[in-house]
């Protein structure tokens, strides 16, 4: 079976390791997360017919992009980029850290997940930014952890996109899903 | 040079020239020609490119050859490695770790040697015995002496892709306890990262080993891909060197797999095998398998000691209780305290001088007599067999004769004189346990022989008067004598005895007259046997006349044999009347 290692980036308290919670298997506390600053899960995703495993690294989310260590995001062939809706600077810490993890391993497809979409109604990011940044080739996915909406759908298709082809480049985005 | 010579003087310098066209036009191009490719340094790259290789392969022997190339060379690799030292260090990764450890190894062989010089001084109890497993199994002592005290068992191997922390293979030994391998990998890896990362140690250096009691994990790096194996125990030193042969074996098999990893481990299958090669060194368990069964030879041996020396106790704890028995049973001594100590035994009591040598009873018990601490306090006892032992040496009994003593009589047995009964008889009750000398028991033969004697004569005498017919004085001499004997021993015997002289007549006469004849005759007898008044003897006489008659007939010599004295002796009971 092909396995992929993937990792959770985002600012503080955006929720990566609640989004995933309910859908990994995992064997870690989360204490692993304040003291090493990561914890490893692991998922079984079916795509187009083929299994893979993905081992989700969950990096410990700092509002300081360069406080995150290098090492931890080498060898991966994708990562889940996780925005607060409700807090419009994490979306600027995450486009830092995308911008350090083609630093750290070139160009692999990846996906921003727009978190606490259940919270609509407080969001601080507007549909404006959104067409943003899909214009600059980013997938975009709405998730909430509450409702579990998206998850699955965002791991599917970033197992596709690095199953496609992970030499092929930056994964371009199709606008707003 | 000769383009400046020209410019002087163009006439006949021209025709020069045309001339030297017309002659030398064909050789000019060629000179012009390798002027050209001479200058340009492309041409060259590709002449020389061309014989180089012919160059190093035909002068590769020739020294010149190699002292020109050597400092380029050399210099050339320190660039290389002062610029970026990974790509060489990934190149000689592995020839380089071979190359060390044989000189590791060498090094350390001769530190072995003198360990081995030093140890051999050292001559204790264990290890002659670790010698002796030494020169059996082959092995060198200090080798078994590391192995002895290491016991371990490398429980899984992993390995894990370098960069992402992938678990590329995983193996495992029977019965360990496995968690999910692909996050303890993934885990692993991260751990590894922090601290590598949280103590900003060099980037050659990576963590080499976590240790949590008695488990540790030992990581060993290779360009892309790490072994880590859990180790439960304390392992030995070579199994570091195993995981680095795993490391570099895995990596000059699969390096290009390696190097392409972008997730299918499935290429890597084949790793399997080396990394149970790691898995196997813990199941030098063989390793352990003897001296868990020496361990049982030696508890065996222990308790095989300990019942040797508990039956040995036993055995003479047994003897000891029989030889106070046998002391106990021996007449003349009495045991009135015993204690057993680690240094032998003490028994103390009362021993009548006469009794057996208690040393002479240890020889049959068995128990040495140095080990017997007797002490004895002298008594007289009054056991039978001591007191007539105690009576023989007072009173000294003639040679056979044989005392005995039966509720404190002694009594005699043998061929006893009636002055040693006399004497005995005087001084027994002095003895202590004896009352009195049973002489009478002593004498009885001798009694009854003297009174068979006297009853056995008869004293005949002439007819009508009482007088003893001739010869007959003897036979009364011989009375008398018996007589006083009887006395004598009724003296030391306290014996009383009737004697009764009886008086007979023939059948002639009548008996008016033949009484009192019987009765003069056997007054006779009695005067002449007992002329004095005896103590001890009763002495009386009678006359039967002619009514007894010793053979009845008229015949004249019959008659004589009825004219008789006979003798009666009679013991009397109530003595001293």
């Amino acid at each position: 079976m092909i396995q992929k290692k993937i990792c959770m980036l985002g600012g503080f308290a955006v929720g990566k390791t609640s989004l995933v919670a309910q859908y990994v298997t995992s064997m870690f506390s989360e204490k692993y997360l304040t003291t090493v600053g990561v914890k490893i899960d692991k998922k079984q995703v079916t795509v187009d017919g083929q299994d893979a495993q993905l081992m989700l690294w969950d990096i410990y989310g700092h509002d300081d992009y360069q406080a995150v260590p290098v090492s931890h995001l080498r060898g991966m062939s994708g990562y889940l980029l996780v925005v607060d809706g409700t807090r419009r600077a994490t979306l600027e810490t995450a486009r830092l850290m995308q911008q350090k993890a083609v630093e750290a391993v070139g160009s692999v497809p990846f996906i921003l997940l727009l978190n606490k979409y259940d919270l609509a109604d407080e969001w601080e990011i507007d549909e404006q930014m959104f067409f943003k940044m899909a214009e600059q080739g980013w997938r975009v996915i709405r998730t909430s952890a509450k409702t579990g909406e998206g998850v699955e759908q965002a791991f599917e298709t970033l197992t596709r996109a690095m199953l496609a082809g992970a030499s092929a480049g930056p994964l371009i985005g199709q606008g707003l899903v | 040079m000769d383009d400046r010579a020209d410019s002087g003087d163009p006439g006949p310098a021209a025709d020069l020239e045309e001339l030297r066209t017309l002659l030398l036009g064909p050789e000019q191009q060629q000179l012009a020609d390798l002027q050209a490719r001479l200058d340009d340094p492309e041409e060259r790259a590709a002449d020389v490119a061309e014989v180089l290789p012919r160059v190093f392969l035909q002068h590769s022997q020739d020294p010149r050859f190699t002292a020109a190339l050597t400092p380029p060379i050399e210099k050339a690799i320190t660039t290389s490695v002062q610029r970026n030292p990974k790509p060489l260090a990934d190149a000689l990764f592995p020839v380089m770790g071979p190359a060390i450890r044989k000189a590791v190894s060498a090094g350390l062989a001769s530190m072995v040697e003198s360990l081995n010089r030093t140890l051999e001084q050292a001559v204790s109890r264990r290890s002659l015995q670790w010698r002796l497993e030494a020169w059996r199994t082959g092995k060198s002592f200090a080798e078994l002496v590391l192995i002895k005290t290491l016991l371990y068992r490398v429980e899984q191997v992993f390995l894990i892709e370098r960069k992402s922390g992938l678990l590329l293979q995983h193996v495992s030994a029977a019965h360990a306890a496995v968690q999910d391998a692909d996050m303890v990998s993934g885990m692993l890896t991260a751990i590894k990262d922090f601290v590598q990362d949280s103590f900003r140690v060099e980037s050659s250096d990576s963590l080499e080993a976590l240790k949590v009691g008695d488990l540790s994990v030992w990581i060993e790096p290779g360009p892309h891909a790490i072994v880590a194996a859990v180790i439960r125990g304390s392992a030995p030193a070579s199994l570091r060197g195993r995981l680095q042969e795993a490391v570099e074996s895995i990596h000059l098999q699969f390096g290009d797999v390696l190097e392409s990893f972008t997730g299918d481990a499935s290429a890597l299958a084949g790793t399997q095998q080396t990394l149970e090669t790691c898995l196997s060194a813990e199941y030098r368990a063989d390793d352990t398998a003897p001296r868990s069964r020496s361990t049982w030879v030696i508890a065996g041996l222990v308790l095989l000691g300990i019942l040797v020396w508990a039956g040995l106790r036993w055995r003479t704890a047994e003897r000891w209780s029989s030889y106070l028995e046998a002391l106990r049973a021996e007449p003349g001594i009495v045991v009135v305290a015993s204690d057993r100590t680690w240094g032998g035994f003490t028994v103390s009591g009362l021993r009548d001088p006469l009794a057996r040598d208690p040393q002479e009873l240890l020889v049959d018990t068995g128990l040495p007599s140095d080990d017997v601490h007797g002490v004895w306090t002298p008594y007289y006892a009054l056991d039978p067999i001591l007191v007539a032992a105690r009576a023989a040496s007072a009173l000294r009994p003639p040679p056979g004769v044989t005392l005995t003593v039966r509720d404190g009589v002694l009594s005699a047995d043998g061929a006893v004189t009636l002055e040693w009964v006399a004497e005995a008889a005087r001084l027994a009750p002095l003895v202590a346990g004896v009352t009195s000398l049973d002489a009478a028991g002593a004498l009885s033969g001798q009694i009854q022989s003297l009174v068979d004697a006297i009853e056995g004569q008869t004293l005949l005498f002439i007819s009508g008067a009482a007088r003893l017919t001739s010869g007959q004085e003897v036979a009364l001499g011989r009375l008398a004598e018996e007589t006083r004997q009887l006395e004598q021993i009724a003296g030391v015997t306290g014996l009383r005895f009737r004697v009764e002289v009886v008086g007979h007549t023939d059948s002639d006469g009548i008996e008016a007259a033949n009484v009192p004849l019987s009765q003069a005759r056997a007054d006779f007898v009695r005067v002449s046997i007992a002329p004095a008044a005896t103590t001890f003897l009763e002495v009386v006489s009678r006359g039967e006349g002619s009514r007894q008659p010793a053979v009845m007939s008229e015949n004249s010599v019959d008659k004589q044999r009825n004219r008789r004295v006979q003798i009666t002796v009679t013991r009397r009971t109530g003595s001293g009347e």
